[in-house]
């Protein structure tokens, strides 16, 4: 009786150092960027003369108006519209390539797939400076195509994810709609997709994520009209160089649209970390 | 024959603007050029000028440093959070503040530090009273540099381990705990072995990361002071772009990948031959 008492307190005890501990770094987690936003609303009068920590007194939303002025407004526009592009298009190519490898037969499929997963392995740098030359060579450079291109005919990572979960369809199901008549269109739209819906969901989110903050190819392939909100933040810093209180309205404005999407797909968001990680 | 229709636009994008790439990338490494006039055919010229050039290979031991820095320690952080996480009813909440960093474009992170980092008007400073030049120190500044890459991992990891730790079935702890075996010996003769695909994906991953880092160093340092956290990419960059000489930037990118490759392929031997598990 007594050792259970006391073995409950301990439990207690622990339980509660866990959660100091837990409390603790959440805390530097998310001071950062709370900071960061606090500076984005202060006057530059304030930042000047007060400590760094205090918070904002009066709040401004100037920084960002003079973000805006800065070319902001077009810059989150033109990440949005080539997140949507290559995101839509990654989508549908990829779970194009993926039915095709996952669900049907055809000579060399394997080896056809072995080559799409190698091309994984090659690091970004690698390509940099060849997709770059070949862009300039046709003139495309700075321009919306550009940005969408090399991206939106489908990614080896999402075709080999999808083939994945494609694969444990039962295949008495594409049978049965082949005999009711269904071509492979309608097999994919109508039995394929619907069943696939979570690991759909969880790419969509990595691709958004990915592409919202990708940074070293529209570095190279978008400036001036076709500056994205990475590169414009990163200019922005390089142009205003102690004006910190412009600079976070700027990061503020690349970081905010994704945590709002973050916050309304908490769940999907959770899974996609979690099944990236299988495998 | 329909396979081969819903692998067109992939086999395409992959061919163009990945594969055409790799193979334009070996052309170009025999190439003298500076982005304007006649393209040189000059051997293996750029072959031997880089592998002896003394910066190429300082930029090699500074992402070799980050990575030595970066990724065991997000890997030990990862685990304790991860460790603390599961099975507590809170945990949710906290995993959704953990996550919060992984959905920020690494740029906007780095230029938020650099505001954090700033010697006088920086909020690190001010917390501490002391006057740091977290970036300028040619001491500091890699592991400033370290510091933030681990920030934005830790709760990403975290996140694998909790998933991973989820899938162990309590009844083996609870026979750990009948054996005897307590705290570290159980951590380490039962829940690492458990672990170990976990483990690898994460260190194979965060290898793969920690070694192409770009972004975070473009916007906190530029690879300064001096060449201190010039690490590999940065310098393969503004070899091509500021240089302008993308023959020897496309020889360091084929090394780089060259030892890519290697880590990865030393890495899953590891991992092979100490595990059972199907991988």
């Amino acid at each position: 009786m007594n050792s259970d008492v006391r073995h409950r307190r301990s439990a207690a005890a622990r339980s509660v150092a866990a959660y100091l501990l837990l409390l603790a770094g959440a805390v530097c987690t998310v001071a950062p960027l709370v900071l960061g936003a606090f500076t984005a609303v202060k006057t530059p009068g304030q930042f000047a003369t007060e400590s760094p920590l205090a918070l904002p007194d009066p709040t401004t939303w100037n920084n960002f108006r003079a973000a805006f002025d800065q070319g902001f407004g077009r810059a989150v526009l033109v990440t949005a519209l080539m997140t949507a592009f290559i995101t839509a298009g990654q989508l549908i190519t990829s779970i194009a390539a993926a039915y095709a490898f996952g669900c049907t037969e055809f000579r060399g499929r394997d080896l056809l797939f072995w080559i799409y997963l190698a091309t994984m392995m090659v690091p970004p740098i690698v390509t940099l400076i060849p997709l770059y030359l070949m862009f300039a060579d046709l003139g495309w450079l700075n321009t919306f195509w550009a940005l969408v291109l090399p991206f939106v005919f489908g990614s080896p990572y999402a075709i080999f994810l999808l083939r994945q979960y494609f694969r444990g369809i039962p295949r008495e199901l594409i049978g049965a709609a082949r005999l009711d008549g269904a071509n492979t269109l309608d097999v994919i739209v109508h039995v394929v997709v619907p069943m696939s819906r979570p690991i759909l969901a969880t790419l969509a989110v990595i691709t958004v994520v990915t592409q919202w903050n990708s940074f070293l190819w529209p570095l190279v392939a978008g400036s001036g009209r076709w500056q994205v909100l990475t590169v414009a933040t990163a200019d922005l810093q390089t142009r205003y160089k102690e004006q910190w209180t412009l600079v976070m309205a700027a990061t503020t404005l690349a970081i905010v649209p994704l945590l709002v999407l973050f916050v309304v797909f908490q769940r999907q968001v959770l899974r996609s970390i979690a099944w990236t990680g299988l495998k | 024959m329909t396979s081969w229709v819903l692998l067109a636009p992939s086999l395409f994008g992959i061919g163009v603007f990945l594969i055409l790439p790799i193979v334009l990338v070996g052309w170009l490494s025999l190439h003298s050029w500076n982005l304007l006039g006649p393209m040189e055919f000059v051997g293996l010229r750029n072959w031997r000028s880089v592998l002896s050039d003394g910066a190429f290979g300082r930029s090699l031991v500074v992402t070799g440093a980050l990575t030595l820095l970066v990724v065991p320690l997000q890997t030990v952080l990862g685990f304790a959070v991860a460790a603390l996480l599961v099975r507590r009813r809170a945990g949710g909440a906290f995993r959704v503040l953990f996550a919060l960093p992984w959905m920020c474009a690494p740029v906007a992170v780095g230029v938020i530090w650099r505001w954090l980092f700033a010697p006088t008007d920086g909020a690190l400073n001010a917390l501490l009273g002391r006057r740091i030049e977290w970036l300028a120190d040619p001491a500091l500044a890699l592991p400033s540099v370290a510091a933030v890459s681990i920030w934005s991992d830790v709760g990403y990891v975290a996140l694998f381990f909790v998933a991973g730790l989820r899938a162990i079935p309590p009844e083996i702890h609870e026979a750990g705990a009948l054996d005897g075996a307590t705290g570290w010996r159980r951590i380490r003769w039962l829940t690492l072995p458990l672990l170990r695909p976990t483990l690898f994906f994460v260190l194979v991953t965060g290898t793969i990361t920690a070694f192409q880092t770009f972004d975070t160093v473009y916007a906190l340092t530029k690879g300064g002071p001096g060449d201190r956290t010039n690490v590999v990419a940065m310098q393969i960059f503004s070899e091509a772009f500021d240089a302008a000489r993308p023959g020897r930037a496309a020889v360091m990118a084929i090394v780089v990948c060259v030892i890519m490759l290697a880590i990865t392929v030393l890495q899953h031997r590891y991992f092979r031959t100490r595990t059972s598990y199907e991988f």
